[in-house]
């Protein structure tokens, strides 16, 4: 069956306002009736919930940290892009659109990106009346910088810290909703399944990290907006408490997931160093706009960086990007940095690193200049590394950052289970393959802000009306049991292996397998490894305490059972896709310039896939993608 | 005036008493060292000075009320904030390690502030509330420190002085929200030269004064 | 250059606070940190040591953390007396095993203060943070209604003071390293970015009062100017944030037409 994505007819730059004036209207007296359950308190999540309440819906949202404030959309350094062309150097709606479909390489849906670019400048005006305090030059007018790729300058800032400070503003927005009593706040909680009643969305269960109660929470839609499933490689940029459980329960619940193999690997993380390591730590890619990489031509070359002199050094992507030089998409500059490690050119201990070279814009501009863009950055560096980057080149190495993948939605953010919203991240809308640095913030917030606010009415006073469901329904008993026995299981092994040790193997597989660059013989050896080493954890994990009590290691131990399952299906995933694009790159499909090669004809579209039984493979729907207003290129950076 | 209570008893409303009643006393020992620098000039100047401020009528008793006044909120707010913020910590900490902030200035002012109360009530039953017929003050001063003992409190006693102004006087800045990037630093000078005038200055007297007997 | 001529491995006796439960007392437990790189974070170490107590079947130490990057303000505990440990600007998971040495005895403990109750060895409820935000921490700017972001020029030095507050990463290591237990310098921060932007006032007196009162409530302790919170902030705000609440609190108080 093919998935409709119930696009709006019209021309493009028109298909957002139409829609929203057929969208019907909630009575304003009315949205006090209706009960929302946001899961996830991220930019996505924490701007929704405060955004329904503002409007007058009742919300009730969870988090698994101790503060919504935690959410790790803290985390995004760089910035958030949106199309003002306050540098009056020819940006447009229409220019972030087709950068976003571009750099996406073209397995978006053109109607959300535009949209998306749309709403870019709302955001910005409403982050900046919320007391955002970005980045401004010296006359107070809003600063921008070039960012990720991009040839214009639109992306906002606030330091190295813009995810913060968006974050803090979604949640300083979501506290207030909470004092006025318009959203209940539940925090430490895990969300482990979702309730549906005649297929529709309309309840959750969550454990109480605290206590260790399971909750039932009843509403007349459910909104997911539970990040990425970065984690699943262990290694990853994302926070330790990232995970795919709630996404990966409305998934076996009947929700499709869409292109799980789309995973970004982000090109400038500090490098991995020891066996023990518990996560990676990503520096902004705004390094590479004063930064230059490179690695010694000669790969027997073990000098120390200052040392080789400028002739034997191999400032790669210069060399062979030159009009786009150190600033080519993630995608590109990450694989160009695995292939040189590849070919024994990599640096540092491990030979899992390349140099990123500050000594030219040092000289250029003066230390005082690069202190004041980057000094947070360095400083944090020095810190992890102990080495200094205004005297010694930094080491960076790619890492497991975002994931393009997530829950399939429509135009209106509903999954294909009615009532089951999902947002930011946890969606696989807008990126298509690849996601240009500073969108993410940007794709979250336009979710919350500015398009669930509309399109969660539809659904409200349309299929989702006269379904009121109390958790005293018997799909809650029949959940919440579920779940419970989930956790004894968990509990009862007893077997002599970590739940992190099973982390950092899976994590093994999919990097090794999965990660930057994929073949099918890989592929299908990581299918076969994953599923035996699932087998393995259900018979060897050791999991510590019981369930009644403030338990990590079961927390973890929930995660990982289901990561295991789930890299199943993003190895499944890049299997059937026989092309490369974006973050998806197939050894067997690319250009004779070691680029990735598209197969627009057989694979343009996106691949959900839905739940059929932990044993028995998914089944694949196709949504194809429709282009009438971009053409398809090979995207070209040289 | 719900307002105005709420307001000053509030957490910061009690430290700005602190403050306020801390700078005045600080303007107290100002005009009080300056009246005592007169005992360098003999006895007559400065049993001449007590009688002109006695000359002054009823603005003596007035002032002695005022600083009662402001010794009392002194005093009793002070132990108010120490009680809760001893209580803001039910269990303490197995180590304690100064972070970089803490001064022993700062660390010791409840301490320092109970031994000048008891020194205040000390010196005030030495040297005020006597009988003063047929003695002169003069007398009564070089009487008081021709004991070892009393010129050895009083000396001590002043170093807790200057400890309790060099952190009082700019602490009461800070919590009146005058900090200012140009003039904190020089706030904070200031505190710590007004600490030594009023240790030294103070300190010197009984030492003088024991000398000249 | 790199540290890797002076990398090595190193043993560590780490005393613990171990506490079941909030209403459980609780106390100091010896355990040994084994063949410990210098490269790992503080974290990290305690990663190692619970491995070893999941596989010795004993309850592993619980602890906050999350983001493991120094930005989400979710770990911390107080390190041989000092909140997330010994070095200047760094949060726990930012604390690298190189700052310690062979055979060192480390103390770890929670945040104390009557505001954090223990949920868990060294797990702390921070609820109350959130509480002070709610209190007023915002701007009341519904969605849909601001201006173009242009519309109002903010001196550049003045947005740079404000990121500055705003840069708190409500750890509340503030509260565990004051003396006094007290939330001024997280309740200054919050108050300062945004009485110095100009969409922040017209709240500010309101949030002022609103704020400090809440502070009060929750049974915070109250400001002795010691600048401890200021010494071991990770994020290093400094205390003039806390003369600015002062001063935003009087004003509001004393002369502002809100009456509360």
């Amino acid at each position: 069956m093919p998935l409709d994505a119930k696009i709006p007819d019209g021309p493009l730059a028109e298909k957002w306002e139409k829609h929203r004036f057929e969208l019907k209207l909630v009575n304003p007296a009315n949205k006090r009736k209706y009960n929302i359950i946001v899961v996830g308190t991220g930019l996505a999540g924490g701007s929704a919930a405060a955004t329904l309440a503002e409007l007058g819906y009742n919300v009730k949202i969870f988090c698994i940290q101790d503060s919504p404030r935690r959410a790790h959309s803290i985390a995004a350094q760089g910035g958030i892009n949106a199309a003002k062309n306050y540098q009056n150097d020819g940006d447009s709606i229409w220019r972030l659109f087709y950068d976003t479909v571009k750099g996406g390489d073209f397995r978006s849906r053109e109607a959300n990106v535009y949209r998306l670019a749309q709403v870019s400048n709302n955001i910005i005006d409403q982050c900046v009346a919320q007391g955002v305090p970005f980045a401004r030059d010296y006359g107070g007018l809003l600063a921008n910088r070039s960012f990720g790729g991009a040839q214009v300058s639109r992306t906002f800032y606030a330091r190295g810290q813009t995810g913060q400070q968006l974050l803090l503003g979604a949640y300083s927005a979501l506290s207030r909703q909470i004092a006025a009593k318009k959203v209940e706040m539940f925090t430490r909680r895990d969300m482990l399944d979702l309730v549906l009643v005649d297929g529709h969305a309309k309840g959750i269960i969550v454990r109480n990290l605290v206590t260790g109660d399971i909750e039932s929470h009843a509403a007349d839609a459910v909104v997911l907006a539970t990040g990425g499933y970065g984690n699943a490689f262990n290694l990853s940029t994302n926070a330790m408490s990232s995970n795919v459980t709630a996404a990966y329960s409305a998934y076996k619940k009947g929700a499709y997931f869409a292109n799980p193999c789309f995973t970004q690997i982000h090109p400038t993380c500090i490098p991995v160093h020891g066996d023990y390591q518990s996560k990676l730590t990503l520096m902004s890619e705004s390094l590479r706009n004063d930064g230059r990489v490179w690695v010694p031509k000669d790969p027997k070359d073990k000098r120390s960086p200052g040392q080789i002199p400028e002739s034997e050094r191999d400032y790669y992507l210069e060399n062979k990007y030159p009009s786009f030089g150190n600033l080519v998409p993630r995608d590109v500059a990450s694989r160009n940095a695995k292939d040189q490690c590849d070919m024994g050119k990599g640096v540092g201990e491990t030979g899992l690193a390349v140099y990123l070279d500050f000594e030219d814009a040092i000289k250029r501009d003066g230390k005082d200049v690069i202190e004041k863009k980057y000094g947070n950055l360095f400083q944090m560096y020095e810190k992890i590394i102990d080495s200094n980057p205004y005297e010694t080149p930094m080491m960076i190495y790619p890492a497991v950052h975002y994931t393009m993948g997530g829950l399939w939605v429509d135009y209106d953010l509903m999954s294909n289970l009615p009532g089951l919203f999902v947002l930011g991240e946890a969606n696989f809308s807008d990126h298509g393959a690849n996601r240009l640095g500073a969108s993410a913030l940007m794709q979250g917030l336009a979710d919350g802000y500015f398009v669930i606010p509309y399109t969660i009415g539809g659904y409200l006073v349309g299929e989702g009306s006269d379904k009121k469901i109390s958790i005293d329904h018997p799909a809650f008993k029949e959940a919440s049991e579920k779940v419970k026995t989930g956790i004894k299981k968990l509990l009862s092994i007893g077997g002599k292996r970590t739940v992190d040790d099973f982390h950092r193997e899976l994590g093994g597989i999919l990097w090794e397998y999965c990660g930057m660059a994929r073949n099918d013989e890989g592929l299908k050896k990581a299918g076969t490894m994953i599923s035996e080493l699932r087998g393995e954890f259900w018979e060897n994990v050791s999991v510590s305490g019981s369930g009644r009590e403030f338990n990590q290691s079961l927390e973890k131990a929930g995660r990982v059972a289901d990561f295991l399952e789930f890299g199943e299906l993003m190895v499944r995933d890049a299997f059937s896709r026989k092309e490369s694009c974006g973050g998806h790159f197939n050894e067997g499909h690319q250009t004779e310039e070691n680029e990735a090669k598209r197969d627009d004809e057989n694979f343009s579209h996106v691949a959900a896939w839905e739940f059929t039984g932990v044993d028995s493979e998914p089944a694949l729907h196709k949504e194809e993608l429709v282009f009438e207003n971009v053409e398809l290129t090979q995207r070209s950076y040289k | 005036m719900n307002w105005l209570f709420n307001t000053l008893w509030s957490s910061i409303g009690k430290k700005l008493f602190m403050a306020l009643t801390g700078l005045c006393f600080c303007g107290f020992l100002t005009t009080h060292l300056i009246g005592n620098l007169t005992l360098y000039a003999g006895k007559d100047a400065f049993n001449s000075y007590a009688e002109h401020l006695h000359s002054l009528g009823p603005i003596i008793p007035i002032a002695e009320m005022g600083l009662l006044l402001l010794f009392v909120i002194h005093v009793l707010t002070g132990l108010t904030l120490f009680y809760k913020n001893f209580r803001a910590r039910p269990t303490r900490y197995a180590v304690n390690k100064n972070a970089g902030g803490r001064t022993i200035a700062s660390f010791t002012m409840p301490y320092t502030g109970v031994i000048l109360f008891s020194f205040i009530l000390f010196h005030l039953l030495q040297l005020h509330f006597i009988d003063k017929t047929g003695t002169t003050i003069y007398e009564i001063v070089s009487d008081t420190f021709s004991q070892k003992s009393n010129v050895a409190i009083y000396c001590i006693v002043m170093i807790f002085v200057g400890l309790h102004v060099s952190h009082g006087f700019w602490s009461a800045f800070q919590t009146l929200g005058a900090d200012h990037v140009k003039y904190t630093p020089f706030i904070k000078k200031l505190s710590l030269l007004l600490s030594i005038i009023f240790g030294v200055g103070f300190g010197l007297i009984p030492i003088y004064i024991s000398s000249i007997l | 250059m790199t540290n890797s001529e002076t990398k090595k491995d190193i043993n560590l006796t780490l005393k613990v606070w171990r506490q079941k439960g909030p209403d459980v007392k609780g106390k100091l437990e010896t355990y040994q940190a084994k063949n410990i790189s210098t490269d790992m974070s503080f974290l990290e170490m305690i990663d190692v040591v619970n491995e070893d107590l999941i596989l010795e079947g004993k309850d592993p130490i619980a602890f906050d953390h999350d983001c493991r990057e120094g930005i989400c303000g979710m770990c911390g505990c107080v390190v041989d007396g000092r909140a997330h440990g010994p070095e200047q600007g760094t949060t726990l998971c930012q604390l690298h095993m190189r700052h310690f040495s062979n055979n060192d005895v480390v103390v770890v403990e929670p945040w104390r203060s009557r505001a954090f109750k223990v949920i868990k060895d060294l797990v702390v409820d921070r609820s109350p943070l959130d509480k002070l935000i709610q209190a007023g921490g915002f701007i009341s700017a519904n969605v849909g209604g601001a201006p173009d972001a242009n519309a109002i020029p903010i001196p550049h030095d003045t947005a740079e003071l404000s990121m500055d507050a705003a840069a708190c990463i409500g750890c509340g290591a503030c509260v565990a390293s004051c003396p006094n237990a007290s939330a001024m310098l997280f309740v200054g921060a919050k108050i300062s970015q945004l009485a110095l932007l100009p969409q922040g006032k017209p709240e500010a007196a309101k949030r002022a009062i609103s704020m400090v009162k809440t502070m009060d409530e929750l049974g915070f302790g109250n400001c002795t100017n010691e600048a401890e919170c200021e010494a071991d902030c990770p994020k290093e705000i400094s205390i003039t944030n806390i003369a600015r609440l002062n001063r935003e609190f009087l004003k509001a108080g004393l002369f502002s037409t809100v009456a509360k």
